[in-house]
């Protein structure tokens, strides 16, 4: 019983310490974006390589979703007549949970992955230390650019998300499947508003920060040479998908509070 | 002990102790950097010495203990306020260390754009006065994954000595390079040291370094400084450890 008891206690010492420092670069990023010197043009190739580089993967994502979504909404709606409701019902979940979280998860895999990669290898090859020796804080020079590029990039590829999964569900819905052009589009802007765009848009800049910083820490504390770059690259990945999905909950439960859907009047 | 210099050291300390990974790297130590001279660290490998150059200039903390730079205490200073005091000092990592996606010219550059210089003209004429100076001259343009282990070091010297420090720290400037590159790295860094006049701090193993460079010699084994002195103290040294390290370092040369 006491090495069990043990294990989860050691454990959980571990979970508080990892989210004590997660916090303390949080917060020594956020006094950064403040009071640092901001680097143009690395802040400039962080958007380029997060933002335009992520595009392609995030408008595929997007698409397929939203025709999937659409395609098995249709079905159980058709069945109990209801068809014209798949417009309303794929917005809405592609702006308030669909475009941000996959776009979220797309980023994380592509660009998480990268920056741990990058930072960590820096980490090994003694290249933060000289950073440091050169009286260069780590946090303003390679933290602080990479979140500015990814509050900047996240809602554009958000917003793409939404925009493509909503446009092939609609191709799905109307060309596929039969539904009047006119009751999809009708149906589908009058239950969807600006605050459901708006959710979309919020939850994807909090998702960004979270892939950066914690991307970012698990760079700063790789040891343990190229093993320890793949570990960090891999953690990277699986700390920020699973902070992604869980903050997702609380964020849906605060902005449909804050920020609700329309209310339509039948 | 050596006796203490009556100016202020460069670099002052006292009791330093740090443990990495449940292990006591450093135990106690205590030594003097005076200004303006070299100080060669030698020791044989795990004795800390490596460890112990990171203390000097902040990149580790330390457990307990005291370090002064130039007189001021800088183990309670925050990562920060050592900007200030970093940008007084070289570092020549063991690797190089080197940013790999900047070219040669870029990382010579990069402290001095770091530091505040603006002057695109004198950055660039900095650049290849510091890479006539280590014997590159003209290679500004190519990428550190290009190089062999010594041009890295001598790059990363370059590097270290374009914004004219007061100090200079050397980790192990000849590690892993063959006898001639080894005696040309330690042939450099005696120039540095005629021509620049700066403090420097060599941690090395290897004893024909320190006969060429030292004018102190502080000895450590276990975490512990052995011995502190001049290089003749140390080569007449009775202690075993000593002898040992320095038969093994003949029977190296062979």
């Amino acid at each position: 019983m006491m090495p069990v008891l043990s294990s989860i206690g050691s454990k959980l010492l571990g979970l508080l310490s990892y989210l004590g420092e997660l916090a303390l670069l949080s917060a020594d990023t956020t006094s950064a974006l403040f009071s640092a010197r901001i680097r143009a043009g690395i802040t400039l190739s962080q958007v380029i390589s997060i933002g335009i580089g992520s595009q392609v993967v995030v408008m595929i994502t997007g698409a397929f979703t939203g025709a999937v979504f659409a395609t098995q909404a249709y079905f159980k709606f058709n069945e109990l007549g209801m068809a014209s409701a798949t417009g309303p019902v794929v917005s809405i979940i592609m702006c308030r949970e669909l475009g941000p979280v996959l776009a979220g998860l797309m980023v994380t895999g592509r660009t998480g992955a990268a920056m741990a990669a990058e930072i960590g290898t820096m980490r090994v090859t003694e290249q933060i230390d000289a950073l440091r020796a050169m009286g260069v804080t780590p946090v303003d020079y390679l933290v602080v650019p990479r979140l500015l590029a990814i509050l900047i990039s996240m809602p554009i590829l958000v917003g793409e998300a939404i925009i493509f999964g909503m446009a092939a569900a609609e191709i799905m819905t109307v060309h596929f499947f039969g539904v009047p052009e006119i009751w999809f589009r009708t149906q589908m802007l009058a239950h969807t508003g600006a605050s459901d765009l708006a959710t979309g848009l919020i939850k994807g800049t909090v998702f960004g920060a979270i892939i950066v910083l914690i991307s970012c820490h698990q760079g700063l504390t790789t040891g343990e040479g190229a093993v320890g770059v793949g570990r960090s690259t891999t953690r990277a990945v699986v700390y920020s998908s699973l902070a992604i999905l869980i903050s997702n909950l609380f964020l849906s439960l605060m902005l449909n509070r804050w920020l609700p859907t329309v209310s339509v009047n039948l | 002990m050596m006796a203490m210099p009556a100016s202020i050291p460069f670099f002052e300390v006292e009791n330093l102790q740090q443990t990495l990974g449940g292990h006591a790297i450093l135990r106690g130590v205590s030594l003097s950097v005076p200004s303006g001279k070299t100080t060669v660290v030698l020791g044989g490998s795990g004795a800390g010495k490596s460890v112990l150059l990171k203390h000097l200039n902040g990149l580790i903390r330390p457990l307990s203990g005291s370090i002064k730079v130039k007189g001021r205490e800088i183990s309670d200073l925050t990562e920060r306020e050592m900007t200030g005091i970093r940008r007084t000092i070289g570092v020549l990592f063991q690797d190089g260390a080197l940013f790999d996606s900047m070219s040669i010219g870029e990382n010579i550059a990069f402290p001095q754009r770091e530091a505040g210089e603006r002057d695109e003209a004198k950055i660039q004429h900095r650049v290849a006065e510091v890479l006539t100076l280590v014997g590159l001259s003209g290679q500004e343009a190519k990428m550190p994954a290009s190089l062999s282990g010594g041009m890295r070091k001598r790059v990363s010297l370059a590097r270290a000595i374009a914004i004219k420090p007061e100090c200079l720290l050397y980790d192990e400037p000849t590690a892993g390079l063959d006898p001639i590159l080894s005696e040309s790295i330690t042939h450099l860094i005696s120039t540095m040291k005629e021509e620049l006049k700066v403090t420097s701090v060599v941690v090395t193993h290897n004893l024909g370094a320190m006969r060429l460079l030292a004018d102190q010699v502080i000895f450590l084994k276990d975490g512990e400084v052995h011995y502190a002195g001049s290089p003749a103290g140390l080569e007449e040294s009775e202690d075993e450890s000593i002898r040992n390290f320095i038969s093994a370092d003949a029977m190296g040369r062979g």
